[in-house]
């Protein structure tokens, strides 16, 4: 080990060169440029065209009506007004609701069992991931496949199990077109939850298990007792991401069914597409957007105020 | 090389103010340590003079000029920080290099004051290594080396050898007292721990929830403490506080300890104030020893039952009561006896220290 | 004191978490079959479309569909666009993202209404923007271009990149980018020589999440391009209707655009749970 044995032969580095006028001032509100590209595209392309379809929304613009004539509050009666819209609106509450909630029961059975680590789990870990990064049209279209009678192997498989014959139109039948689409958001985003869920259960301490283990407590108490409880903020954060993505039901709707047949699979967003794209209703597509716009703020809010009150207390 | 003022320092993070006014001169090469509690401000006030965090009132001036609006690149300081900051992605060589090759030196230059400063520091054959593949103490080394490089007029250090361990530390403090002794540059360290104070000051500040309690040379403040504060705070094992009342009997003064211990101040340590004047007797380990037959003038004499012994080679710190409150006196191993036994002790009069009860401030 | 007894031995049986193997199991299959299904009908030849009972493994597998859905069906021209766009989106926008985050972490620029601002924006739904954006990229004439998708691929991926990065950023100790201003660094100097080579890792991880998204998206690409710009997944617009003929090249595409998502995710899966929740959570 060497002593600091010193001499001052070094001099002074001393400052290093002066900036130039652009550079401090480039410096000194450097915090404020660092956020403006990002900021500044951000208005342009979300803001901006936010508000351009409110102002949109109160006048006239249809490809198939000339002029764009101050109209108030008509598109957004004729929006309010339609049976498909409302209807529409309905469904999707239906269809996110249940898929959320069949994704969350399923997600967290499945978290549960990989809990504890064994042989092979990182391959199963990979392959159960994988539906997370497959585009929601691939997936419409795998399950069209596997659905779509005759070519589709389901009703033979079933015919098979149950002995009788299957024949069930599994895209156009009512009710089962909507297990479809909801089978075809659980197959995707189950592993969503699964996830989440399980980043959740390996944070709680090992330790709160082992003292249960040591006082006897049953696997069912200690579920109820520990490890819900300890999921809770990450239960109520993976409900909200997902239930926020799944009221937009578009991309899946579109390859199975095509909103069909007629309108019985119209989601709002589907609504609204059709609206706007295929009719041309412009104005009302937008006053109709702005509708949807506020509808999911309501829920953002309400979901994410509860969450953040979780996460402070 | 440059001296360092500061005035009427003030450092607000909204409501809350860490330095809440602090006057300080920092003669040119003089190590000065700034050493506290956590919470108190040193790191702070360290910070302030790099230039890492802005000044809410007052003004830093460093060699004659006010630093206040100064970008700490500017300011020609250099840091050593408590995590070492080495760039992880760099090689040693280059995070030595890297204040100069920031300066525009020219390559030749930064290679030769790089091997200079590794030379020095005795970490020649880790230029080629990266910051993972080395030791804490190396890395310490390397940090160093990295301030050195650039002979700045000022060597800031924010509690450098916390984060190594006992042995590596008693070596490093070492270290940089003897860099000072060479270079004799500017030095301000911050550190938590009295015995870092101690060792390397030329001065210590110690400071106190964003204030300077006191500030001097090591062995004034730990002889001659100006509140009870500063006395507890120096010292290991800690100064022991007993309250008490004055007593005065003609011209003697007397003081009743809690618990009816009588000491009888030797005539060099007189004491105003009225009979009855609440204080509070500060007692370090090593003013309490193992009295002989025959009592010596400014001794106070106390048989004592050992409650606890904790050897450490030589001496013995054993710890008894006084009016209930535990006391721990420096004893020569041979002399401690046995938990249990009573023992004859004497303490030191002259050279005890003396608070008032109420302002805690050294009479 | 008692005589020590022979202590029993009990012997150890090995449980078998039956419950878990088949749950397991089960969803295993469940995430595999689809995937195999598809792939099956991609090398299937046509003529077994229709063979009750069906055909689970084709005894003459062909790449007919392949071809026929990358040229005949321009499937090539929509991977290529695919790529260029993501390529590009992901680019600007890990380093749009990056360049926010940094100020958001170390200097909580604008405070919390920036960051809740820009973290709302990733659950606005693209029906709102997707109409007004459509008519002013028609006015601007940039619809159905490489730009005007990128653009908008950008706007949708910054908040999960900024978010990532804010993440990353709030874990790396300050001290040395402090070490490199006070040895004489400007801020974006420090920034930029050693703030970001650490934080390669993470801006890796957020690019990665950012491709995907891009590669995978549909609702934009739909609406914003047509006949020059389309990207990959909108040309399963052409497979839409119930025809079975085009059913093998529709999984032929398919198992084409997989291919690069899949590798990329299974790759980036540590930082998994980071992009999922927006960096709220450490996987």
């Amino acid at each position: 080990m060497a002593n600091i044995a010193v001499t001052r032969e070094m001099k002074a580095a001393g400052a290093p060169p002066r900036l130039s006028g652009f550079g401090e001032w480039c410096d000194r509100h450097f915090k404020w440029l660092l956020v403006a590209p990002a900021v500044l595209l951000i208005l342009a392309l979300s803001i901006y065209p936010l508000l351009f379809s409110l102002v949109v929304s109160f006048i006239n613009y249809d490809f198939q009506i000339p002029g764009h004539a101050f109209v108030g509050l008509k598109n957004f009666e004729l929006v309010v007004f339609d049976p498909v819209a409302r209807r529409a609106l309905v469904l999707t509450a239906i269809l996110s609701g249940t898929s959320v909630l069949i994704e969350f029961l399923l997600g967290l059975a499945v978290a549960l069992t990989m809990m504890k680590s064994f042989r092979g789990r990182g391959l199963i870990m990979s392959i159960l991931i994988v539906p997370l990064f497959i585009s929601p049209v691939i997936v419409g279209q795998a399950f069209t496949l596997i659905l779509q009678r005759p070519f589709g192997p389901t009703n033979y498989i079933l015919s098979q199990i149950l002995g009788g014959e299957v024949n069930i139109s599994w895209l156009t039948e009512s009710p089962w077109l909507y297990f479809s689409i909801i089978l075809a958001d659980v197959w995707q985003w189950t592993p969503f939850m699964f996830v989440i869920l399980l980043a959740g259960l390996t944070a709680i301490p090992p330790n709160l298990f082992e003292a249960a283990e040591l006082d006897g407590v049953n696997a069912w108490q200690v579920f109820w007792s520990i490890t819900l409880p300890h999921l809770g903020p990450m239960i109520l954060l993976a409900i909200t991401f997902r239930l926020l993505d799944a009221i937009r039901l578009f991309d899946t709707i579109f390859i199975m069914t095509g909103g069909g047949p007629g309108t019985q699979t119209y989601t709002a967003s589907y609504y609204l597409y059709t609206v706007g794209f295929t009719q041309f209703h412009l104005s009302q597509a937008t006053a109709g957007s702005w509708l949807f716009l506020i509808i999911t703020a309501l829920v953002v809010t309400f979901l994410v105020r509860r969450l953040l009150k979780v996460e402070t207390a | 090389m440059a001296d360092v003022k500061i005035r009427g320092l003030h450092k607000r993070y909204g409501a809350f103010e860490a330095v809440r006014g602090i006057d300080l001169e920092i003669p040119d090469g003089e190590f000065t340590v700034l050493v506290g509690p956590s919470g108190c401000g040193k790191s702070t006030l360290l910070r302030t003079i790099a230039g890492l965090e802005d000044v809410s009132e007052g003004e830093i001036e460093i060699g004659g000029e006010i630093v206040n609006d100064m970008r700490p690149r500017d300011r020609d300081v250099a840091m050593v920080f408590q995590d070492y900051a080495l760039y992880p992605h760099m090689t040693v060589a280059k995070n030595i290099g890297f204040g100069l090759k920031a300066r525009k030196l020219p390559p030749a230059e930064i290679e030769a004051r790089v091997q200079t400063a590794a030379a020095m520091l005795g970490i020649t054959g880790l230029l080629g290594r990266y910051p993972r593949q080395i030791s804490g103490g190396q890395r310490q080394r390397v940090a160093i080396g990295r301030a050195i490089v650039r002979s700045p007029r000022i060597f800031l250090f924010d509690e450098p050898l916390s984060n190594l361990d006992a042995q590596l530390r008693d070596e490093m403090r070492g270290e940089i007292k003897r860099l000072h002794r060479d270079i004799s540059t500017t030095m301000i360290y911050v550190t938590h721990d009295q015995i870092e104070a101690m060792t390397l000051a030329d001065r210590i500040v110690l400071m106190r929830d964003g204030l300077i309690e006191q500030q001097g040379a090591p062995l004034d403040l730990f002889e001659r403490p100006a509140t009870t504060f500063v006395a507890g705070f120096l010292g290991s094992p800690k100064m022991t506080f007993l309250p008490g009342r004055l007593s005065r009997n003609g011209t003697a003064a007397s003081i009743l300890v809690d618990g009816g211990l009588r000491l009888d101040l030797p005539a060099g340590r007189a004491l105003g104030g009225a009979e009855g004047r609440s204080v509070i007797v500060g007692v370090r380990p090593e003013h309490i020893y193992r009295a002989a037959d025959a009592a010596g003038p400014g001794e106070a004499r106390l048989d004592a039952a050992i409650e606890l012994l904790q050897p450490t080679g030589s001496r013995t710190y054993a710890t008894f009561r006084i009016g209930g409150i535990p006391v721990t006196a420096e004893l020569e191993a041979h002399d401690a006896g046995r938990p249990g036994d009573i023992v004859p002790l004497g303490i030191n009069l002259n050279r005890v220290s003396l608070f008032d009860a109420d302002t805690q401030r050294a009479i | 004191m008692a005589a020590a007894t022979r202590p029993v031995r009990r012997r150890r049986r090995v449980r078998i978490p039956v419950a878990r193997i088949l749950l397991l199991g089960f969803f295993v299959a469940f995430v595999l079959v689809p995937l195999y299904w598809m792939f099956n009908t991609s090398i299937k030849p046509s003529d077994d479309y229709l063979a009750i009972p069906p055909v689970w493994w084709p005894s003459e597998p062909t790449l007919v569909h392949y071809e026929a859905a990358l040229f005949a069906y321009r499937g090539l021209d929509g991977l290529i666009n695919s790529v260029i766009v993501s390529t590009a989106a992901t680019v600007l926008s890990a380093l749009l993202g990056t360049l926010m985050a940094y100020s958001l972490a170390r200097y909580n620029t604008g405070g919390q209404h920036l960051s809740f601002w820009v973290l709302s924006q990733r659950f606005l739904p693209p029906i709102a923007i997707v109409l007004p954006v459509f008519l002013i990229y028609r006015g601007i004439g940039i619809y159905d271009t490489h730009l005007g998708l990128i653009l908008a691929y950008t706007v949708f991926t910054l908040p999960v990149s900024v978010w990532m990065m804010y993440a990353y950023f709030r874990g790396m100790p300050r001290s040395l980018e402090e070490a490199a201003m006070v040895d004489g660094c400007t801020r974006w100097r420090a920034f930029w020589t050693v703030a970001v080579p650490l934080a390669a890792p993470g801006i890796v991880a957020a690019a990665v999440f950012a491709f995907i998204a891009c590669w995978t998206e549909f609702f934009f690409a739909l609406l914003l391009t047509s006949r020059n710009a389309f990207t990959l997944p909108t040309v399963f617009r052409a497979f839409i209707g119930f025809q079975g003929a085009q059913y093998g090249e529709a999984a032929a595409l398919a198992i084409v655009s997989l291919g690069p998502s899949i590798v990329l995710g299974v790759l980036a899966q540590r930082h998994l749970v980071r992009g999922l929740t927006l960096g709220a959570v450490r996987g």
